[in-house]
Protein backbone atom coordinates (compact mmCIF):
# COMPACT_ATOMS: atom_id res chain seq x y z
CA UNK A 1 0.00 0.00 0.00
CA UNK A 2 1.07 3.57 -0.65
CA UNK A 3 2.62 5.83 1.98
CA UNK A 4 0.30 8.74 2.85
CA UNK A 5 2.68 11.29 1.26
CA UNK A 6 3.62 9.27 -1.83
CA UNK A 7 2.77 11.15 -4.96
CA UNK A 8 1.64 9.30 -8.08
CA UNK A 9 3.77 11.70 -10.14
CA UNK A 10 7.00 10.50 -8.53
CA UNK A 11 7.90 8.38 -11.52
CA UNK A 12 11.51 7.78 -12.38
CA UNK A 13 11.45 7.97 -16.14
CA UNK A 14 14.09 8.29 -18.82
CA UNK A 15 14.73 12.05 -18.96
CA UNK A 16 16.52 11.95 -22.32
CA UNK A 17 15.17 14.21 -25.06
CA UNK A 18 13.36 17.50 -24.51
CA UNK A 19 13.46 18.75 -20.90
CA UNK A 20 10.21 18.30 -18.93
CA UNK A 21 9.00 21.89 -19.38
CA UNK A 22 9.53 21.88 -23.14
CA UNK A 23 7.95 18.43 -23.35
CA UNK A 24 4.88 19.75 -21.52
CA UNK A 25 4.66 22.94 -23.61
CA UNK A 26 4.79 21.06 -26.94
CA UNK A 27 2.46 18.27 -25.76
CA UNK A 28 -0.17 20.66 -24.38
CA UNK A 29 0.09 22.85 -27.50
CA UNK A 30 -0.39 19.88 -29.83
CA UNK A 31 -3.28 18.52 -27.71
CA UNK A 32 -5.07 21.91 -27.82
CA UNK A 33 -4.47 22.22 -31.59
CA UNK A 34 -5.74 18.66 -32.17
CA UNK A 35 -8.91 19.35 -30.20
CA UNK A 36 -9.45 22.69 -31.95
CA UNK A 37 -9.25 20.92 -35.31
CA UNK A 38 -11.30 17.78 -34.65
CA UNK A 39 -13.64 18.99 -31.94
CA UNK A 40 -14.33 22.60 -32.93
CA UNK A 41 -18.05 22.07 -32.41
CA UNK A 42 -17.45 21.83 -28.66
CA UNK A 43 -15.96 25.34 -28.77
CA UNK A 44 -18.92 26.62 -30.79
CA UNK A 45 -21.38 25.03 -28.34
CA UNK A 46 -19.49 26.62 -25.44
CA UNK A 47 -19.65 30.03 -27.16
CA UNK A 48 -23.41 29.62 -27.64
CA UNK A 49 -23.77 29.20 -23.89
CA UNK A 50 -22.14 32.54 -23.07
CA UNK A 51 -24.22 35.51 -22.00
CA UNK A 52 -25.20 37.53 -25.07
CA UNK A 53 -23.19 40.69 -25.74
CA UNK A 54 -20.95 42.38 -28.28
CA UNK A 55 -17.81 40.54 -27.16
CA UNK A 56 -19.67 37.22 -26.98
CA UNK A 57 -20.91 37.74 -30.53
CA UNK A 58 -17.31 38.10 -31.75
CA UNK A 59 -16.20 34.98 -29.82
CA UNK A 60 -19.18 33.08 -31.16
CA UNK A 61 -18.45 34.17 -34.74
CA UNK A 62 -14.83 32.99 -34.49
CA UNK A 63 -15.84 29.68 -32.86
CA UNK A 64 -18.56 28.98 -35.42
CA UNK A 65 -16.23 30.01 -38.26
CA UNK A 66 -13.67 27.46 -37.06
CA UNK A 67 -16.36 24.80 -36.65
CA UNK A 68 -17.64 25.42 -40.20
CA UNK A 69 -14.14 25.26 -41.68
CA UNK A 70 -13.22 22.03 -39.91
CA UNK A 71 -16.59 20.54 -40.89
CA UNK A 72 -16.01 21.48 -44.53
CA UNK A 73 -12.72 19.55 -44.41
CA UNK A 74 -14.40 16.55 -42.79
CA UNK A 75 -12.40 16.91 -39.57
CA UNK A 76 -15.50 16.53 -37.40
CA UNK A 77 -16.22 13.06 -38.79
CA UNK A 78 -14.11 10.99 -36.34
CA UNK A 79 -15.98 12.45 -33.37
CA UNK A 80 -19.36 12.01 -35.06
CA UNK A 81 -18.52 8.38 -35.87
CA UNK A 82 -17.39 7.71 -32.29
CA UNK A 83 -20.54 9.31 -30.91
CA UNK A 84 -22.71 7.23 -33.22
CA UNK A 85 -21.02 4.01 -32.10
CA UNK A 86 -21.33 5.02 -28.45
CA UNK A 87 -25.02 5.82 -28.83
CA UNK A 88 -25.52 2.37 -30.34
CA UNK A 89 -23.80 0.78 -27.31
CA UNK A 90 -25.97 2.89 -25.01
CA UNK A 91 -29.16 1.83 -26.74
CA UNK A 92 -28.36 -1.89 -26.48
CA UNK A 93 -30.67 -3.81 -24.12
CA UNK A 94 -30.77 -7.30 -22.68
CA UNK A 95 -33.19 -9.74 -24.36
CA UNK A 96 -36.77 -9.00 -23.17
CA UNK A 97 -35.69 -5.66 -21.69
CA UNK A 98 -37.67 -2.58 -22.70
CA UNK A 99 -35.80 0.23 -24.46
CA UNK A 100 -34.97 3.40 -22.54
CA UNK A 101 -37.68 5.31 -24.43
CA UNK A 102 -40.32 2.73 -23.49
CA UNK A 103 -39.37 3.03 -19.82
CA UNK A 104 -40.30 6.71 -19.87
CA UNK B 1 -16.04 25.99 -12.54
CA UNK B 2 -15.73 22.23 -12.91
CA UNK B 3 -12.53 20.50 -14.06
CA UNK B 4 -14.10 18.54 -16.96
CA UNK B 5 -15.45 21.65 -18.73
CA UNK B 6 -14.22 23.93 -21.46
CA UNK B 7 -14.59 26.86 -19.01
CA UNK B 8 -11.92 25.30 -16.85
CA UNK B 9 -9.70 24.46 -19.82
CA UNK B 10 -9.84 28.09 -20.98
CA UNK B 11 -9.03 29.23 -17.43
CA UNK B 12 -6.18 26.76 -16.91
CA UNK B 13 -4.25 27.32 -20.16
CA UNK B 14 -3.43 31.02 -19.55
CA UNK B 15 -2.57 30.24 -15.91
CA UNK B 16 -0.19 27.50 -17.06
CA UNK B 17 1.39 29.89 -19.59
CA UNK B 18 1.83 32.69 -17.03
CA UNK B 19 3.19 30.39 -14.34
CA UNK B 20 5.86 28.98 -16.65
CA UNK B 21 6.83 32.33 -18.23
CA UNK B 22 6.49 35.18 -15.70
CA UNK B 23 6.72 32.67 -12.85
CA UNK B 24 10.01 31.24 -14.07
CA UNK B 25 11.85 34.51 -13.43
CA UNK B 26 10.46 35.11 -9.95
CA UNK B 27 9.10 32.53 -7.55
CA UNK B 28 7.21 35.24 -5.61
CA UNK B 29 5.38 36.33 -8.77
CA UNK B 30 4.69 32.69 -9.59
CA UNK B 31 2.95 32.29 -6.22
CA UNK B 32 1.05 35.56 -6.61
CA UNK B 33 -0.19 34.45 -10.04
CA UNK B 34 -1.29 31.10 -8.58
CA UNK B 35 -3.01 32.82 -5.67
CA UNK B 36 -4.91 35.26 -7.89
CA UNK B 37 -5.86 32.42 -10.24
CA UNK B 38 -7.10 30.40 -7.27
CA UNK B 39 -9.30 33.28 -6.11
CA UNK B 40 -10.71 33.73 -9.62
CA UNK B 41 -11.42 29.97 -9.69
CA UNK B 42 -13.16 30.11 -6.30
CA UNK B 43 -14.93 33.36 -7.18
CA UNK B 44 -16.72 31.56 -10.01
CA UNK B 45 -18.97 30.01 -7.33
CA UNK B 46 -19.43 33.09 -5.19
CA UNK B 47 -17.10 36.08 -4.88
CA UNK B 48 -18.13 36.65 -1.26
CA UNK B 49 -16.52 33.41 -0.19
CA UNK B 50 -13.11 34.53 -1.45
CA UNK B 51 -13.15 36.92 1.51
CA UNK B 52 -13.94 34.00 3.82
CA UNK B 53 -11.00 32.09 2.38
CA UNK B 54 -8.65 35.04 2.93
CA UNK B 55 -10.00 35.64 6.44
CA UNK B 56 -9.55 31.97 7.30
CA UNK B 57 -5.93 32.05 6.08
CA UNK B 58 -5.29 35.28 8.05
CA UNK B 59 -6.66 33.75 11.27
CA UNK B 60 -4.55 30.61 10.87
CA UNK B 61 -1.45 32.63 10.01
CA UNK B 62 -1.91 34.88 13.05
CA UNK B 63 -2.54 31.96 15.44
CA UNK B 64 0.45 30.06 14.03
CA UNK B 65 2.69 33.10 14.68
CA UNK B 66 1.37 33.33 18.23
CA UNK B 67 1.97 29.60 18.82
CA UNK B 68 5.44 29.73 17.26
CA UNK B 69 6.64 32.59 19.46
CA UNK B 70 5.44 30.73 22.58
CA UNK B 71 6.67 27.24 21.71
CA UNK B 72 9.28 27.28 24.50
CA UNK B 73 6.48 27.49 27.04
CA UNK B 74 3.84 24.91 26.19
CA UNK B 75 1.28 26.40 28.58
CA UNK B 76 1.20 29.78 26.88
CA UNK B 77 1.17 28.25 23.36
CA UNK B 78 -1.81 25.94 24.03
CA UNK B 79 -4.46 28.69 24.36
CA UNK B 80 -3.51 30.01 20.90
CA UNK B 81 -3.83 26.55 19.46
CA UNK B 82 -7.26 26.37 21.11
CA UNK B 83 -8.25 29.76 19.68
CA UNK B 84 -7.12 28.76 16.18
CA UNK B 85 -8.85 25.38 16.19
CA UNK B 86 -12.00 26.93 17.69
CA UNK B 87 -12.01 29.64 14.98
CA UNK B 88 -11.79 27.00 12.24
CA UNK B 89 -14.53 24.95 13.88
CA UNK B 90 -16.66 28.09 14.28
CA UNK B 91 -16.40 28.81 10.54
CA UNK B 92 -17.27 25.21 9.72
CA UNK B 93 -20.03 25.10 12.32
CA UNK B 94 -21.67 28.31 11.18
CA UNK B 95 -21.79 27.48 7.51
CA UNK B 96 -22.24 23.73 7.65
CA UNK B 97 -23.95 22.69 10.88
CA UNK B 98 -25.94 25.70 12.15
CA UNK B 99 -29.08 24.78 10.21
CA UNK B 100 -28.86 21.13 11.30
CA UNK B 101 -28.61 21.98 14.99
CA UNK B 102 -31.43 24.46 14.72
CA UNK B 103 -33.53 21.79 13.03
CA UNK B 104 -32.87 19.34 15.88
CA UNK B 105 -33.42 22.02 18.50
CA UNK B 106 -36.73 23.28 17.10
CA UNK B 107 -38.98 20.36 18.17
CA UNK B 108 -37.40 20.25 21.65
CA UNK B 109 -37.93 23.98 22.17
CA UNK B 110 -41.41 23.77 20.68
CA UNK B 111 -42.34 21.15 23.25
CA UNK B 112 -41.15 23.52 25.98
CA UNK B 113 -43.16 26.34 24.40
CA UNK B 114 -40.14 28.37 23.22
CA UNK B 115 -39.98 27.31 19.61
CA UNK B 116 -41.88 30.07 17.88
CA UNK B 117 -39.13 32.66 17.60
CA UNK B 118 -36.31 30.47 16.31
CA UNK B 119 -34.43 32.30 13.54
CA UNK B 120 -34.78 30.81 10.08
CA UNK B 121 -31.45 31.25 8.33
CA UNK B 122 -30.72 29.99 4.86
CA UNK B 123 -26.95 29.73 5.00
CA UNK B 124 -25.22 28.93 1.72
CA UNK B 125 -22.48 26.34 2.12
CA UNK B 126 -19.20 27.62 0.67
CA UNK B 127 -17.72 25.00 -1.66
CA UNK B 128 -14.75 23.15 -0.16
CA UNK B 129 -15.14 24.67 3.33
CA UNK B 130 -14.55 21.30 5.02
CA UNK B 131 -11.29 20.92 3.15
CA UNK B 132 -9.73 24.31 3.79
CA UNK B 133 -10.76 24.45 7.46
CA UNK B 134 -9.25 20.99 8.06
CA UNK B 135 -6.12 22.17 6.31
CA UNK B 136 -5.96 25.21 8.59
CA UNK B 137 -6.41 23.10 11.73
CA UNK B 138 -3.74 20.56 10.75
CA UNK B 139 -1.33 23.45 10.08
CA UNK B 140 -1.82 24.87 13.58
CA UNK B 141 -1.52 21.46 15.25
CA UNK B 142 1.64 20.67 13.25
CA UNK B 143 3.15 24.00 14.35
CA UNK B 144 2.31 23.23 18.00
CA UNK B 145 3.74 19.70 17.63
CA UNK B 146 6.88 21.16 15.97
CA UNK B 147 6.19 19.03 12.91
CA UNK B 148 6.26 21.89 10.44
CA UNK B 149 7.88 25.30 10.15
CA UNK B 150 5.65 28.39 10.10
CA UNK B 151 4.79 29.59 6.60
CA UNK B 152 4.76 33.15 5.30
CA UNK B 153 1.33 34.74 4.83
CA UNK B 154 1.63 34.33 1.05
CA UNK B 155 2.57 30.64 1.34
CA UNK B 156 -0.18 29.83 3.82
CA UNK B 157 -2.84 31.68 1.82
CA UNK B 158 -1.69 29.88 -1.32
CA UNK B 159 -1.65 26.53 0.52
CA UNK B 160 -5.28 27.00 1.56
CA UNK B 161 -6.45 28.55 -1.72
CA UNK B 162 -4.48 26.53 -4.29
CA UNK B 163 -7.14 25.77 -6.90
CA UNK B 164 -6.30 22.16 -7.84
CA UNK B 165 -7.18 20.93 -4.33
CA UNK B 166 -9.33 23.81 -3.07
CA UNK B 167 -12.83 22.41 -3.43
CA UNK B 168 -12.50 18.66 -2.98
CA UNK B 169 -9.02 17.81 -1.75
CA UNK B 170 -6.75 15.97 -1.39
CA UNK B 171 -6.18 17.63 2.00
CA UNK B 172 -2.57 18.60 1.34
CA UNK B 173 -0.67 19.42 4.52
CA UNK B 174 1.61 22.41 5.02
CA UNK B 175 4.57 20.13 5.75
CA UNK B 176 4.13 18.60 2.32
CA UNK B 177 3.28 21.56 0.09
CA UNK B 178 4.82 24.68 1.68
CA UNK B 179 8.41 23.44 1.16
CA UNK B 180 7.51 22.99 -2.51
CA UNK B 181 6.47 26.66 -2.63
CA UNK B 182 9.93 27.78 -1.52
CA UNK B 183 11.52 27.59 -4.98
CA UNK B 184 10.54 27.41 -8.64
CA UNK B 185 9.73 23.73 -9.16
CA UNK B 186 11.33 21.56 -11.80
CA UNK B 187 9.18 19.65 -14.22
CA UNK B 188 10.38 16.20 -15.27
CA UNK B 189 9.24 14.14 -18.26
CA UNK B 190 7.94 11.54 -15.80
CA UNK B 191 5.76 14.17 -14.10
CA UNK B 192 4.41 15.43 -17.43
CA UNK B 193 3.56 11.92 -18.66
CA UNK B 194 1.89 10.92 -15.37
CA UNK B 195 -0.01 14.23 -15.19
CA UNK B 196 -1.46 13.86 -18.68
CA UNK B 197 -2.42 10.22 -18.08
CA UNK B 198 -4.12 11.14 -14.77
CA UNK B 199 -6.02 14.06 -16.32
CA UNK B 200 -7.28 11.98 -19.28
CA UNK B 201 -8.14 8.99 -17.07
CA UNK B 202 -9.85 11.25 -14.54
CA UNK B 203 -11.90 12.87 -17.30
CA UNK B 204 -13.01 9.44 -18.52
CA UNK B 205 -13.92 8.19 -15.04
CA UNK B 206 -15.97 11.29 -14.24
CA UNK B 207 -17.55 12.18 -17.58
CA UNK B 208 -18.25 8.65 -18.80
CA UNK B 209 -18.37 6.09 -15.98
CA UNK B 210 -19.64 8.18 -13.04
CA UNK B 211 -22.03 10.39 -15.06
CA UNK B 212 -23.50 7.51 -17.07
CA UNK B 213 -24.11 5.40 -13.95
CA UNK B 214 -25.59 8.35 -12.05
CA UNK B 215 -28.08 9.38 -14.69
CA UNK B 216 -28.90 5.95 -16.12
CA UNK B 217 -29.21 3.94 -12.92
CA UNK B 218 -28.28 5.32 -9.49
CA UNK B 219 -30.34 8.52 -9.40
CA UNK B 220 -33.43 6.62 -10.54
CA UNK B 221 -33.15 3.74 -8.05
CA UNK B 222 -32.48 6.05 -5.10
CA UNK B 223 -35.25 8.48 -6.10
CA UNK B 224 -37.98 5.87 -5.74
CA UNK B 225 -36.78 2.43 -4.59
CA UNK B 226 -40.34 1.07 -4.49
CA UNK B 227 -40.66 1.53 -8.25
CA UNK B 228 -37.75 -0.76 -9.09
CA UNK B 229 -36.97 -4.46 -9.12
CA UNK B 230 -34.52 -6.25 -6.81
CA UNK B 231 -31.80 -6.73 -9.46
CA UNK B 232 -32.05 -3.05 -10.48
CA UNK B 233 -31.76 -1.98 -6.82
CA UNK B 234 -28.80 -4.30 -6.22
CA UNK B 235 -27.10 -3.00 -9.35
CA UNK B 236 -28.03 0.54 -8.29
CA UNK B 237 -26.17 0.04 -5.00
CA UNK B 238 -23.15 -1.50 -6.76
CA UNK B 239 -23.44 1.27 -9.34
CA UNK B 240 -23.22 3.92 -6.63
CA UNK B 241 -20.13 2.24 -5.17
CA UNK B 242 -18.51 2.54 -8.60
CA UNK B 243 -19.94 6.03 -9.23
CA UNK B 244 -18.64 7.56 -6.01
CA UNK B 245 -15.24 5.95 -6.51
CA UNK B 246 -14.98 7.08 -10.14
CA UNK B 247 -16.32 10.55 -9.30
CA UNK B 248 -14.10 11.28 -6.31
CA UNK B 249 -10.96 9.50 -7.49
CA UNK B 250 -11.38 11.27 -10.85
CA UNK B 251 -11.33 14.63 -9.07
CA UNK B 252 -8.23 13.58 -7.12
CA UNK B 253 -6.52 12.25 -10.26
CA UNK B 254 -7.19 15.50 -12.11
CA UNK B 255 -6.10 17.57 -9.09
CA UNK B 256 -2.84 15.62 -8.87
CA UNK B 257 -2.33 15.92 -12.63
CA UNK B 258 -3.09 19.66 -12.82
CA UNK B 259 -0.83 20.41 -9.85
CA UNK B 260 1.93 18.35 -11.48
CA UNK B 261 1.68 20.39 -14.70
CA UNK B 262 2.18 23.47 -12.50
CA UNK B 263 5.20 21.73 -10.96
CA UNK B 264 3.80 20.54 -7.60
CA UNK B 265 3.45 17.06 -6.16
CA UNK B 266 0.21 16.15 -4.41
CA UNK B 267 -0.10 12.94 -2.39
CA UNK B 268 -2.06 9.95 -3.62
CA UNK B 269 -5.67 10.00 -2.40
CA UNK B 270 -6.94 6.60 -3.58
CA UNK B 271 -5.25 3.23 -3.82
CA UNK B 272 -7.71 0.67 -5.26
CA UNK B 273 -10.00 0.78 -2.18
CA UNK B 274 -12.36 -2.06 -3.13
CA UNK B 275 -9.55 -4.59 -3.02
CA UNK B 276 -9.33 -4.13 0.77
CA UNK B 277 -9.70 -7.31 2.84
CA UNK B 278 -10.56 -5.43 6.05
CA UNK B 279 -12.25 -2.13 6.80
CA UNK B 280 -9.03 -0.88 8.34
CA UNK B 281 -7.31 -1.59 5.01
CA UNK B 282 -10.19 0.09 3.17
CA UNK B 283 -9.50 3.30 5.08
CA UNK B 284 -5.82 3.11 4.14
CA UNK B 285 -6.91 3.06 0.50
CA UNK B 286 -9.97 5.38 0.41
CA UNK B 287 -9.68 9.18 0.66
CA UNK B 288 -6.23 8.67 2.16
CA UNK B 289 -5.70 12.36 2.93
CA UNK B 290 -8.89 12.48 5.08
CA UNK B 291 -8.38 9.13 6.80
CA UNK B 292 -4.76 10.00 7.67
CA UNK B 293 -5.96 13.43 8.85
CA UNK B 294 -8.56 11.83 11.13
CA UNK B 295 -5.96 9.37 12.41
CA UNK B 296 -3.21 11.97 13.06
CA UNK B 297 -5.29 14.82 14.47
CA UNK B 298 -8.37 13.17 15.98
CA UNK B 299 -7.78 9.48 16.73
CA UNK B 300 -4.29 10.05 18.18
CA UNK B 301 -5.51 13.12 20.10
CA UNK B 302 -8.24 10.94 21.65
CA UNK B 303 -5.57 8.53 22.91
CA UNK B 304 -5.17 6.33 19.83
CA UNK B 305 -3.98 2.81 20.60
CA UNK B 306 -2.54 3.68 23.99
CA UNK B 307 -5.27 2.25 26.22
CA UNK B 308 -7.06 -1.09 26.50
CA UNK B 309 -9.06 -2.64 23.71
CA UNK B 310 -12.39 -1.03 24.75
CA UNK B 311 -10.70 2.37 24.91
CA UNK B 312 -9.41 1.82 21.35
CA UNK B 313 -12.89 0.81 20.21
CA UNK B 314 -14.32 3.97 21.77
CA UNK B 315 -11.73 6.07 19.90
CA UNK B 316 -12.49 4.31 16.62
CA UNK B 317 -16.21 4.91 17.09
CA UNK B 318 -15.80 8.62 17.94
CA UNK B 319 -13.40 9.13 15.03
CA UNK B 320 -15.69 7.52 12.48
CA UNK B 321 -18.82 9.25 13.85
CA UNK B 322 -17.09 12.60 13.49
CA UNK B 323 -15.76 11.49 10.09
CA UNK B 324 -19.36 10.85 9.06
CA UNK B 325 -20.46 14.21 10.45
CA UNK B 326 -17.63 15.91 8.53
CA UNK B 327 -19.40 14.87 5.33
CA UNK B 328 -22.52 16.75 6.28
CA UNK B 329 -25.11 17.54 8.89
CA UNK B 330 -27.41 14.61 8.19
CA UNK B 331 -28.41 11.51 10.15
CA UNK B 332 -27.56 9.34 7.15
CA UNK B 333 -23.90 10.43 7.34
CA UNK B 334 -23.82 9.76 11.07
CA UNK B 335 -25.19 6.25 10.55
CA UNK B 336 -22.65 5.70 7.79
CA UNK B 337 -19.89 6.76 10.20
CA UNK B 338 -21.35 4.59 12.98
CA UNK B 339 -21.43 1.57 10.66
CA UNK B 340 -17.78 2.05 9.74
CA UNK B 341 -16.78 2.74 13.35
CA UNK B 342 -18.72 -0.32 14.55
CA UNK B 343 -17.13 -2.66 12.00
CA UNK B 344 -13.66 -1.24 12.71
CA UNK B 345 -14.26 -1.90 16.42
CA UNK B 346 -15.45 -5.45 15.70
CA UNK B 347 -12.33 -6.06 13.60
CA UNK B 348 -10.20 -4.82 16.49
CA UNK B 349 -12.00 -7.05 19.01
CA UNK B 350 -11.68 -10.01 16.64
CA UNK B 351 -7.92 -9.44 16.33
CA UNK B 352 -7.69 -9.34 20.12
CA UNK B 353 -9.84 -12.35 20.95
CA UNK B 354 -9.69 -14.51 17.86
CA UNK B 355 -9.45 -18.18 18.97
CA UNK B 356 -6.02 -19.60 18.32
CA UNK B 357 -5.70 -22.03 15.43
CA UNK B 358 -8.78 -20.65 13.64
CA UNK B 359 -7.82 -20.29 9.96
CA UNK B 360 -8.07 -16.79 8.46
CA UNK B 361 -10.70 -16.19 5.78
CA UNK B 362 -9.33 -16.60 2.24
CA UNK B 363 -8.49 -13.11 0.94
CA UNK B 364 -11.04 -13.13 -1.95
CA UNK B 365 -13.86 -13.95 0.48
CA UNK B 366 -12.70 -11.26 2.92
CA UNK B 367 -12.61 -8.74 0.04
CA UNK B 368 -16.15 -9.74 -0.96
CA UNK B 369 -17.47 -9.33 2.60
CA UNK B 370 -15.78 -5.95 3.14
CA UNK B 371 -17.01 -4.72 -0.24
CA UNK B 372 -20.61 -5.53 0.70
CA UNK B 373 -20.27 -3.81 4.08
CA UNK B 374 -18.95 -0.75 2.26
CA UNK B 375 -21.83 -0.91 -0.25
CA UNK B 376 -24.35 -1.12 2.62
CA UNK B 377 -22.74 2.00 4.05
CA UNK B 378 -22.97 3.76 0.68
CA UNK B 379 -26.76 3.24 0.67
CA UNK B 380 -27.00 5.41 3.81
CA UNK B 381 -24.46 7.82 2.36
CA UNK B 382 -26.36 8.27 -0.92
CA UNK B 383 -29.94 8.32 0.37
CA UNK B 384 -31.42 11.79 0.86
CA UNK B 385 -33.10 10.78 4.11
CA UNK B 386 -32.96 8.01 6.68
CA UNK B 387 -36.42 6.87 5.55
CA UNK B 388 -35.12 6.73 1.97
CA UNK B 389 -32.21 4.50 3.00
CA UNK B 390 -34.48 2.17 4.96
CA UNK B 391 -36.92 2.01 2.04
CA UNK B 392 -33.98 1.06 -0.23
CA UNK B 393 -33.02 -1.84 2.10
CA UNK B 394 -36.66 -2.96 2.43
CA UNK B 395 -37.22 -3.06 -1.32
CA UNK B 396 -33.87 -4.75 -1.84
CA UNK B 397 -34.85 -7.40 0.69
CA UNK B 398 -38.20 -7.94 -1.07
CA UNK B 399 -36.19 -8.53 -4.28
CA UNK B 400 -38.92 -8.30 -6.88
CA UNK B 401 -37.76 -9.95 -10.11
CA UNK B 402 -37.04 -8.12 -13.35
CA UNK B 403 -34.35 -5.97 -14.88
CA UNK B 404 -35.58 -2.71 -16.38
CA UNK B 405 -32.90 -0.09 -15.79
CA UNK B 406 -29.55 -1.84 -15.89
CA UNK B 407 -28.61 -2.05 -19.56
CA UNK B 408 -25.60 -4.04 -20.85
CA UNK B 409 -23.61 -0.78 -20.97
CA UNK B 410 -24.39 0.10 -17.34
CA UNK B 411 -23.53 -3.43 -16.18
CA UNK B 412 -20.32 -3.19 -18.21
CA UNK B 413 -19.42 0.14 -16.58
CA UNK B 414 -19.99 -1.34 -13.10
CA UNK B 415 -17.76 -4.29 -14.05
CA UNK B 416 -15.11 -1.91 -15.43
CA UNK B 417 -15.23 0.27 -12.31
CA UNK B 418 -14.64 -2.80 -10.14
CA UNK B 419 -12.05 -4.34 -12.48
CA UNK B 420 -9.91 -1.17 -12.12
CA UNK B 421 -9.29 -2.30 -8.54
CA UNK B 422 -7.67 -5.54 -9.58
CA UNK B 423 -5.16 -4.19 -12.08
CA UNK B 424 -1.51 -4.31 -10.93
CA UNK B 425 -0.73 -1.33 -8.65
CA UNK B 426 2.36 -0.68 -10.79
CA UNK B 427 0.29 -0.14 -13.94
CA UNK B 428 0.27 3.68 -13.78
CA UNK B 429 4.02 4.17 -13.17
CA UNK B 430 4.81 1.56 -15.82
CA UNK B 431 2.58 3.35 -18.35
CA UNK B 432 4.00 6.73 -17.36
CA UNK B 433 7.59 5.53 -17.85
CA UNK B 434 6.68 4.27 -21.31
CA UNK B 435 4.77 7.44 -22.26
CA UNK B 436 7.54 9.69 -20.90
CA UNK B 437 9.84 8.31 -23.60
CA UNK B 438 7.48 9.36 -26.41
CA UNK B 439 8.30 12.44 -28.48
CA UNK B 440 6.31 15.47 -27.31
CA UNK B 441 4.11 15.71 -30.48
CA UNK B 442 3.06 12.06 -30.10
CA UNK B 443 2.23 12.66 -26.44
CA UNK B 444 0.17 15.75 -27.31
CA UNK B 445 -1.66 13.97 -30.12
CA UNK B 446 -2.47 11.01 -27.85
CA UNK B 447 -3.75 13.34 -25.11
CA UNK B 448 -5.91 15.26 -27.61
CA UNK B 449 -7.39 12.01 -29.00
CA UNK B 450 -8.05 10.68 -25.48
CA UNK B 451 -9.99 13.85 -24.62
CA UNK B 452 -11.89 13.61 -27.92
CA UNK B 453 -12.83 10.00 -27.17
CA UNK B 454 -14.15 10.98 -23.73
CA UNK B 455 -16.01 13.95 -25.18
CA UNK B 456 -17.72 11.72 -27.75
CA UNK B 457 -18.82 9.31 -25.01
CA UNK B 458 -19.70 11.78 -22.30
CA UNK B 459 -23.18 12.43 -21.04
CA UNK B 460 -24.61 15.81 -22.06
CA UNK B 461 -23.57 18.38 -19.46
CA UNK B 462 -21.43 17.66 -16.41
CA UNK B 463 -22.83 17.18 -12.93
CA UNK B 464 -20.85 18.65 -10.03
CA UNK B 465 -18.49 16.29 -8.25
CA UNK B 466 -20.12 14.48 -5.31
CA UNK B 467 -17.51 15.79 -2.88
CA UNK B 468 -18.15 19.45 -3.82
CA UNK B 469 -21.06 19.38 -1.36
CA UNK B 470 -18.74 18.54 1.53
Amino acid sequence: MADQFDSPVDVEADEQGLPGLAQMAVAVGIAVFTLAMINAHALAAWADGLEPGARTARISAVAHGLADQTEARGLDKPRAALKQQWDRVKAARWPNQASRKDQR
Amino acid sequence: MLFPTLDFGLFFLPVLLLVWTVGLASNEWRKIILLLASWVFYGFWDWRFVALLIASAAINWGCARAIQTRLDDDRSAQPWLGVGVAANLAILGTFKYFGFFLEQLAPILARAGWGRDLPVLEIILPVGISFFTFQGMSYLIDIARRQTAPASFLDLTLLMSFFPHLVAGPIVRASHLVPQFQSVPKLTRGMVATALILICWGLFKKAVIASELATGLVDKTFFDPAAHSGPDLALGAYGYAVQIYCDFSAYSDMAVGLAALLGYRFPRNFDQPYRAASLQEFWRRWHISLSSWLRDYLYISLGGNRGGVWFICRNLMITMLLGGFWHGAKWTFLIWGALHGGVLAIERLWREWRPEGLPALPRPIAILIIFHIVVAGWIFFRADTLEGALAYFTQLWAFRPGLALASPLLCGLIALGLAIHFTPPTLLPAMARRVAAWPAPALGLAAGLAVLLTDAMRFEGVAAFIYYQF
